[in-house]
């Protein structure tokens, strides 16, 4: 079975959980001096489904990046299951806006290549790339090259190479925000069966504030200028959550509100 | 839909393709049947395709051909080869870059027909200095194209080698080299073009002006053909040529597109 391939450590149930502590950044952009992050704190609890909503420059995806260890903070520390994050591993999966499917490699070729650092046997490799190829809707394109697919096709491959690891925390940088408002809201839907199936944490950065209000148990808002957080929103209606709810229109209500006068604020 | 109306497209262009030399045949033809060609200069259409006739009879022409060819294939294998591996190397490693990059630099800034005093000292004048020079040329191109295609891979392919702890032997062969195969076939087809266009230089300038034999490729018999004032020969020759040039250079380019799917589409 699919599910005997894990990661050497088993894995626990609690695993996925992320202390963000103090973390700063800056950078250098023609001769200034940009605070993409000011001493920003979070913690998320294993299993959590956070989204990071806010203006282009908050620093969401630079967390983001950081998350990963693709990149990492001036000062802070950031924690995943108890050990600070100095590069990237597969036990953080990441999926990014523009896909990154490998132009060269079919659709199964880069899903497996996720599973190529990975122990375990040939079959039982293939058998979990099958088993995502299904669970994201992608059965009878496993020889399919990416430039053959749709957009949405893509993201779906790209959000299973994410997945064939098992990783217990799951990174999505703004996964479905090149994908038009049908495939997207279908697609919301996958991701929310995927995390249930999956339980893993999962953080997703986004523009769409109602996107993270159906999706999250958290909503993180982050201003610029510095990049910080400026209030966290409960979500707490039980799922499956209607977009008319009165109660979601005046949580979306609220953070439009709070984006709007940061705009204000800003300019 | 698309790919039937390509294709009529396409022999479109392979008819619009000869109406150029096709015109230039028929002028050649009326000037020659008013007997206003000077035959020191043009001799007549059909005087060439006597030409051709006798040399394929008595194999002087297929066999001229096929050394050509056959020494443009080796230099071209030797030379893209050494290049590929340099190429990979110098784009792959900071440390390579430094050592060999300024050299080759410099070394390609200089014509290829410039080496042959040099050579000939060293090799004589035989085939082992031919093919040598054909390396040469051929050497350039493709350690260049090999270089820029390792070099530039683009940025989120590498991060996503990082993201899945690929090692670096498995960085290399999935993420890298396939990035670099574009640059690395346009090399390919480039070093192609200068081997033969460097064999035929080599034969025309290195032989004697005699022809020794079939194995001494077009290049001598142009050679032999003008010395001997054949313009009949000559003009055969040329076309031969060109001919098989651009046979060759078709047929690589035909290779590569079928090689890289998702670069034409």
């Amino acid at each position: 079975m699919a599910d005997s391939l894990t990661l050497s450590p088993p894995k626990k149930l609690d695993a996925g959980s992320v202390k963000i502590a103090d973390v700063s950044k800056t950078f250098r952009v023609e001769g200034r001096t940009v605070h993409a992050l000011d001493s920003v704190s979070l913690s998320i609890e294993a299993g959590e489904f956070i989204s990071i909503v806010g203006p282009s420059g908050c620093g969401k995806s630079t967390l983001l990046r950081f998350l990963a260890g693709l990149d990492g903070p001036d000062s802070g520390r950031i924690i995943v299951d108890g050990e600070a994050i100095d590069r990237p591993s597969l036990r953080r999966g990441i999926v990014f806006q523009d896909h990154r499917l490998l132009p060269w490699f079919s659709v199964e070729k880069n899903i497996g290549l996720s599973l190529h650092s990975v122990s375990g046997s040939e079959v039982e490799k293939r058998e979990r790339v099958q088993y995502l190829i299904d669970l994201v809707g992608l059965t009878g394109f496993e020889k399919a090259l990416p430039h053959e697919l749709s957009g949405g096709m893509s993201q779906r491959a790209a959000i299973a190479r994410g997945l064939a690891p098992r990783p217990p925390l799951l990174l999505l940088d703004e996964p479905l925000g090149a994908l038009d408002s049908l495939t997207r809201s279908h697609l919301q839907d996958e991701l929310l069966a995927i995390w249930e199936r999956e339980k893993c944490t999962v953080v997703m950065v986004t523009h769409d504030v109602e996107e993270a209000i159906y999706l999250s148990d958290r909503v993180v808002v982050m201003e610029p200028r510095p990049g910080r957080i400026s209030q966290i929103f409960n979500i707490r209606n039980a799922r499956p959550r209607y977009r008319d709810d009165p109660e979601f229109v005046t949580t979306r209500r609220e953070i439009t509100e709070l984006l709007g006068s940061q705009k204000k604020k800003n300019h | 839909m698309t790919a039937s109306s390509n294709r009529v497209s396409q022999a479109g262009l392979i008819w619009r393709a000869l109406v150029l030399p096709a015109a230039l045949i028929i002028i050649w033809a009326v000037l020659d049947a008013f007997s206003l060609l000077n035959s020191n200069i043009l001799v007549s259409p059909t005087k060439v395709l006597v030409t051709a006739y006798q040399g394929f009879a008595d194999g002087s022409i297929p066999g001229a051909t096929a050394a050509t060819l056959l020494r443009a294939l080796t230099g071209w294998t030797i030379g893209a080869s050494v290049g590929l591996v340099v190429g990979v190397l110098i784009g792959l490693s900071g440390i390579a870059r430094g050592l060999f990059d300024p050299s080759i630099s410099s070394l390609r800034q200089i014509a290829l027909f410039a080496w042959i005093p040099l050579f000939s000292a060293w090799f004589g004048n035989g085939e082992i200095m031919k093919v040598t020079l054909i390396s040469l040329g051929a050497f350039f191109p493709m350690a260049l194209g090999a270089q820029a295609g390792c070099q530039n891979v683009p940025a989120p392919f590498r991060e996503v080698g990082r993201a899945l702890e690929l090692s670096r032997f498995a960085t290399l062969t999935k993420i890298i080299l396939p990035a670099a195969v574009p640059a690395i076939l346009t090399g390919l087809e480039l070093s192609l073009n200068i081997a033969w266009l460097g064999t035929f230089g080599a034969e025309y300038l290195i032989g004697t002006g005699y022809i020794n034999g079939m194995g001494d490729g077009l290049g001598a018999y142009l050679a032999a053909a003008r010395e001997y004032a054949r313009m009949d020969q000559v003009l055969l020759g040329v076309l031969f040529l060109a001919l098989i040039g651009v046979a060759l250079d078709r047929l690589v380019i035909g290779l590569s597109r079928r090689l890289i799917p998702w670069r034409t589409a």
